[in-house]
C-alpha cells in the first residue's frame, strides 16, 4: 500500500496536536487524508476487536461517519443476541464458576454484533476493578458485569450511583458489613479514589468522613441491605460540605468536582485514542466541560471516535493491544470460534485475567503489557490458535477465509492476510517474507496458517 | 558497521529471511539485542523462594531432641538422638534431611529459628496471606511482598521480567503485583518460543539505511525491543536446557522444578525472583493432622534432596554466589500431638536459607518450649526481619517501602 508510510512520518514529525477545535471536529476525508482500508482497520480495532473482511469492505464503502453510526447503533439484532447470552451467563453464574462466566464473556466479545459495547464494558471493568478472588461469588460477579454492560455507554453518574451499592463491589472492597463502630476504609478509599477522584484526590479526613457516611451498608443473602442502626447519622464534613451524609450524598458531592470528569475523560482518551503521550489539558478541556454537564459516556465516546484526532497519526497505532484484544484480533477477522475457557486462561497468563483485575487500580495497560515473557507467550498463543496444538484442537483456517473472498490462489493469499490483519500497513520486508512463505511448496492450508502466524507476530500487530 | 550489525543480529536472533534482505538494522534494536545477549550479570542477585503449604512442623524438621518438653509432648512422632542428624547437643535435622545437614556443615545453609509474628493467626488462609503480603494488620493488602518487589524492579527498568512462578498450582499471592506481569510456567521450556516467527521481530531497515533513525513510534520501538529480547532469551534458555546437568536431580516434582530454575538462572535472562512450592495447593501437604510421620518425612526428604541437588548444581556452575534460596510456611505446629498421630496448627517455626553468600549456622536461639503460644512455639524473630534482610541486602531494594514499615534486617550474609 502506498499510503502506509505517511502516518508514521507525520507522527514522528508532528507533536501532539493541541488544537481542540480541530481535534474534536468530525473527520471528513479529503485528498490528503483519504478514507482507506488502513483507517477502517484502525476504527474496527478501537471500537471493537478487529474487523472481518466484509466489515472492512463495507466500511470502505460507507465512509467513516456512517461506519461509526453502525458501530454505535448496530443494525443487526442485538436484542436477540443479548437474550441468548444473558441466558448463558446466568447459567454459568448459577453453576458458581467464575471460569464459566469468564469464558462466556470472551465468547460474547468474539461473536457480538455490538463490539463497542463489550469494549466499553471491559473499560469499566478495569475502572471499577473488583475481583472475583475477593468476591468469591459468581452470581454477584455476574450481576456486576451486567450492570457494567447496561451502563457502559450510558451515564457515568448513574453507573456510579448503582455500582457503589452493588453487592459485588461492597464485598470486593471489604465493605459488606459496614458497621458504625468500624467504618470500612477500603470501601471509601475505592469510592473517592480509583472510582472517582483517583488516589490522593482528597484528604485523609475526607476519606474518613466518606467511610462514616457509608456505614450501615451490608450484603445479606447476596442483596444490598441498609441497616439504620449501624449507620452513623452524625454530621460529616466531606470536601467542604457538611451534612448527615450517606453514600448517595458522597457520590453527589464528589460528582460536582471537575476532577472526576477530567479523570474519566483522560482514561477514555487513553483507552480509545492514544496511550503514547498524555494529552495536553487544553486538548481535553472541551470534552471535560461537556462530560461534566451530564456524564454522558455514549456522547463522549461518539465524539472521540468521530474526531479528526482519532483518525490522525496522533492516534493511529498509538495503543498497545491488551491480551484479550490481541487474541480476538486474530480470531475475529478470521471469523473463528475457539474454546474460550482455554483462551481465558491464556489471557490470564499474559497478564489479563478477566474478572480478576490485579488491584483496585485495574490493569496498567500500555507498555506494561509487553515484556519479553508476554511477547513469548503471545507468540506461542498465536501459534496455538492458528496452527493448533495445546488447548485449541481446531485451529483457525485462514485459507478458507481467503477463498471465501476470492483470494485463495497461491499468490493472493499472503497479501490478502496482510490486508486483513494489518490493512497492508506492514514493513516491506514482512510482505516479502509472507508472500515467499505462501508460495513455497507444501499444503496450502498450512502455508496460509504459517503466513497468518508470521503476520500476527509482527510488532505492528501488537499495536491497536 | 551495518554488515557487522547484521551478522551479529543474525547470530543473536537465529536469523530470518527478512534480515537477509535488510541493508541495515536500526541502531536501537541492535543495542537491545546486544544488551539481551551479554548482560552485566555478575552482581545481579537471584532469590528463589519455596512455599511449604499447610504449616510445616518445625519441631520435627529441626528437632530439639534433647529438650524434655519436646520429648514429653510427642508420643508417636518423637525423634530421638539416635534418629536425628545432629547439629549440636540440643538440635538435629530430621533423618530424611541428609543434604540439608551436609549443606549446614559446609556453611551454605542457615537456620533462622523461632520465626513468626505477633498474635499468630491459626487459619491456613489468613496466616498464609500474612506471610505472602507481610501485612499482618491488613487482610485487604493488594499485593504480595515479592509482587511489590517485582513492581519496583519493573518500574525502575531494572528488569523486564523481574519475577516468575515455576510450578503447577495457581500462582501464590506472594507474587501478586500491581503493574508487573509475573508469568507462571511449569518448566523452562514454557519460557521459550515454540516457533520463531520468520520475521523475528526485526523491523525493516531498507528505509533507514545509513545514519538516520527509522521514523518509528516509540510504542512500536518498545514492542520491537521486547521482541528482539524475547528471541535472544528464548535461544539462551534453549541452550541452557540442552546443556548436560552437572549433577543428578532426583526424580521428584520439586527437584524437577528446581532444575528448571537452575536452567533459567544459567540462561542469564535477568529474572531476579523465582518462586516455587512444595505441598501443593493450600491448605497443602504439610497440614499433618493425622498420621504425620511418613507423610512429613517424605516431604522433608523431597525438600532436602531437591534443594541439595539444586545448590550443588549452582555451585559447580559457579553461580551459587549469586543465588539465595528461602523456604517459608504459614505456621508451625503444636508442640503436643493430637491423639491422631498428628499435630495441629501452631505458630512459630524455623526458616531455611541456602546459598553461597550466607554466614551459615543457626540464627537465634531455639525457642523456649516451656512457654507455648496457642499450643505452638512462641516466636522471637519477626519474619519481616528476614524479608527485610533479603530485600535490602540481597536484592538491593528498599524494604521499608515494600514492607510498609521498618524491620531491622537480620545479619544473614557474609561480607
Amino acid at each position: 500500500m502506498k499510503e502506509k508510510n505517511t502516518a508514521t512520518a507525520e507522527s514522528a514529525a508532528g507533536r501532539q496536536p493541541c488544537d481542540p477545535s480541530w481535534a474534536w471536529a468530525p473527520f471528513v476525508p479529503d485528498a490528503r487524508r483519504p478514507w482507506d482500508l488502513r483507517l477502517a482497520g484502525h476504527l474496527y480495532r478501537r471500537a471493537g476487536f478487529g474487523g472481518t473482511w466484509a466489515e472492512l469492505r463495507q466500511s470502505l464503502a460507507d465512509g467513516p461517519q456512517k461506519s461509526i453510526d453502525k458501530l454505535l447503533r448496530p443494525a443487526s439484532d442485538v436484542a436477540a443476541f443479548e437474550q441468548k447470552f444473558a441466558a448463558a451467563d446466568a447459567q454459568a453464574a448459577r453453576s458458581g464458576s467464575a471460569e464459566g462466566l469468564r469464558a462466556w464473556w470472551l465468547l460474547r466479545m468474539l461473536e457480538t454484533p455490538h463490539p463497542l459495547l463489550e469494549k466499553l464494558t471491559l473499560f469499566w471493568h478495569g475502572h471499577f476493578a473488583v475481583t472475583q478472588a475477593r468476591i468469591q461469588n459468581a452470581q454477584l460477579v455476574h450481576r456486576y458485569l451486567k450492570l457494567l454492560r447496561a451502563g457502559a455507554l450510558g451515564r457515568f453518574d448513574r453507573l456510579l450511583e448503582t455500582i457503589v451499592c452493588e453487592p459485588a463491589v461492597l464485598v470486593g472492597l471489604d465493605g459488606a458489613a459496614n458497621r458504625r463502630a468500624t467504618p470500612s476504609r477500603s470501601y471509601a478509599a475505592g469510592l473517592v479514589g480509583p472510582f472517582t477522584l483517583g488516589d490522593g484526590g482528597c484528604s485523609d479526613h475526607d476519606l474518613a468522613e466518606a467511610a462514616r457516611a457509608a456505614t450501615g451498608q451490608f450484603v445479606r443473602q447476596d442483596e444490598f441491605l441498609f441497616v439504620q442502626r449501624e449507620h452513623d447519622p452524625g454530621v460529616k464534613r466531606f470536601l467542604g460540605e457538611e451534612g448527615p451524609w450517606k453514600t448517595a450524598d458522597i457520590v453527589r458531592i464528589v460528582l460536582r468536582r471537575p476532577a472526576v470528569a477530567r479523570r474519566i475523560v483522560g482514561k477514555l482518551y487513553r483507552w480509545l485514542v492514544s496511550e503514547a503521550e498524555p494529552p495536553c489539558d487544553a486538548l481535553l478541556e472541551p470534552l471535560v466541560a461537556s462530560f461534566s454537564r451530564d456524564y454522558d459516556t455514549g456522547r463522549l465516546v461518539e465524539t472521540m471516535l468521530r474526531s479528526n484526532l482519532f483518525f490522525s497519526p496522533a492516534a493511529y497505532r498509538q495503543r498497545i493491544k491488551g491480551p484479550v484484544e490481541f487474541a480476538l484480533g486474530i480470531l475475529r477477522p478470521l471469523e473463528a470460534l475457539v474454546a474460550t475457557a482455554a483462551l481465558a486462561e491464556h489471557a490470564a497468563a499474559l497478564g489479563q485475567n478477566l474478572l480478576h483485575p490485579p488491584t483496585i487500580h485495574g490493569w496498567e495497560g500500555g507498555r506494561a503489557w509487553i515484556t519479553r515473557a508476554t511477547l513469548t507467550g503471545r507468540t506461542n498463543l498465536a501459534h496455538a490458535l492458528l496452527c493448533g496444538g495445546g488447548a485449541f484442537a481446531e485451529p483457525a483456517d485462514p485459507l478458507a477465509v481467503a477463498q471465501e473472498h476470492g483470494r485463495g490462489e497461491l499468490a493472493a493469499t499472503g497479501p490478502f492476510l496482510l490486508d486483513l490483519f494489518l490493512q497492508g500497513d506492514a514493513p516491506q520486508g514482512a510482505a516479502a517474507v509472507v508472500a515467499k512463505g505462501v508460495s513455497q511448496p507444501g499444503d496450502p492450508r498450512q502455508q496460509a496458517r504459517r503466513a497468518a502466524f508470521d503476520i500476527v507476530t509482527l510488532p505492528e500487530f501488537q499495536l491497536c | 558497521m551495518p554488515a557487522n550489525r547484521r551478522d551479529f543480529l543474525r547470530r543473536a536472533l537465529g536469523a530470518s529471511t527478512l534480515l537477509g534482505m535488510s541493508p541495515t538494522i536500526p541502531e536501537f534494536l541492535c543495542r537491545a539485542a546486544q544488551a539481551a545477549e551479554s548482560r552485566p550479570s555478575d552482581d545481579e542477585t537471584v532469590l528463589v523462594v519455596i512455599q511449604l503449604a499447610g504449616g510445616n512442623d518445625g519441631l520435627n524438621t529441626v528437632v530439639p531432641y534433647a529438650d524434655d518438653h519436646y520429648a514429653r509432648s510427642r508420643h508417636t512422632l518423637r525423634l530421638t538422638a539416635k534418629d536425628v542428624l545432629k547439629i549440636d547437643g540440643l538440635l538435629g535435622f530430621h533423618p530424611g534431611m541428609a543434604a540439608f545437614a551436609r549443606l549446614f556443615q559446609e556453611g551454605r545453609l542457615t537456620v533462622v529459628q523461632g520465626v513468626g509474628y505477633p498474635h499468630p493467626d491459626q487459619s491456613h488462609e489468613r496466616s498464609m496471606r500474612i506471610w505472602q503480603t507481610a501485612r499482618p494488620g491488613d487482610p485487604n493488602a493488594q499485593t504480595g511482598w515479592l509482587g511489590g518487589a517485582a513492581d519496583v524492579l519493573w518500574r525502575s527498568a531494572q528488569a523486564d521480567v523481574p519475577a516468575v512462578f515455576v510450578g503447577r498450582i495457581a500462582q501464590p499471592f506472594t507474587l501478586h503485583a500491581r503493574t508487573a506481569i509475573v508469568p507462571s510456567v511449569r518448566d523452562a521450556e514454557d519460557c521459550t518460543l515454540r516457533v520463531v516467527p520468520r520475521d523475528a521481530g526485526v523491523p525493516p531497515a531498507a528505509k533507514c539505511a545509513g545514519e538516520t533513525p527509522a521514523p518509528q513510534s516509540t510504542l512500536l520501538e518498545h514492542v520491537q525491543r521486547a521482541a528482539a529480547a524475547a528471541c535472544v532469551a528464548s535461544r539462551k534458555i534453549q541452550q541452557a536446557i540442552a546443556a548436560p546437568a552437572a549433577v543428578e536431580y532426583p526424580p521428584l516434582p520439586l527437584s524437577e522444578t528446581l532444575h528448571s530454575i537452575a536452567r533459567l538462572i544459567r540462561a542469564d535472562v535477568g529474572i531476579r525472583i523465582y518462586h516455587t512450592e512444595l505441598g501443593g495447593e493450600p491448605p497443602g501437604g504439610f497440614d499433618t493432622h493425622a498420621n504425620q510421620r511418613d507423610n512429613h518425612a517424605s516431604l522433608l526428604r523431597q525438600l532436602s534432596q531437591s534443594a541439595g541437588a539444586f545448590i550443588d548444581d549452582l555451585r559447580r556452575g559457579g553461580l551459587l554466589d549469586r543465588v539465595l534460596l528461602m523456604t517459608f510456611s504459614e505456621f508451625g505446629r503444636t508442640l503436643s500431638e493430637n491423639g491422631r498421630r498428628g499435630t495441629d496448627h501452631g505458630s512459630a517455626a524455623p526458616m531455611f536459607l541456602a546459598g553461597g553468600k550466607l554466614r551459615g549456622g543457626l540464627v537465634g536461639p531455639h525457642p523456649d518450649l516451656s512457654q507455648t503460644e496457642q499450643g505452638g512455639v512462641r516466636h522471637h524473630t519477626d519474619f519481616r526481619r528476614v524479608y527485610a534482610a533479603i530485600l535490602d541486602r540481597w536484592l538491593g531494594l528498599d524494604s521499608r517501602a515494600i514492607l510498609g514499615g521498618e524491620f531491622p534486617p537480620l545479619e544473614l550474609f557474609s561480607r
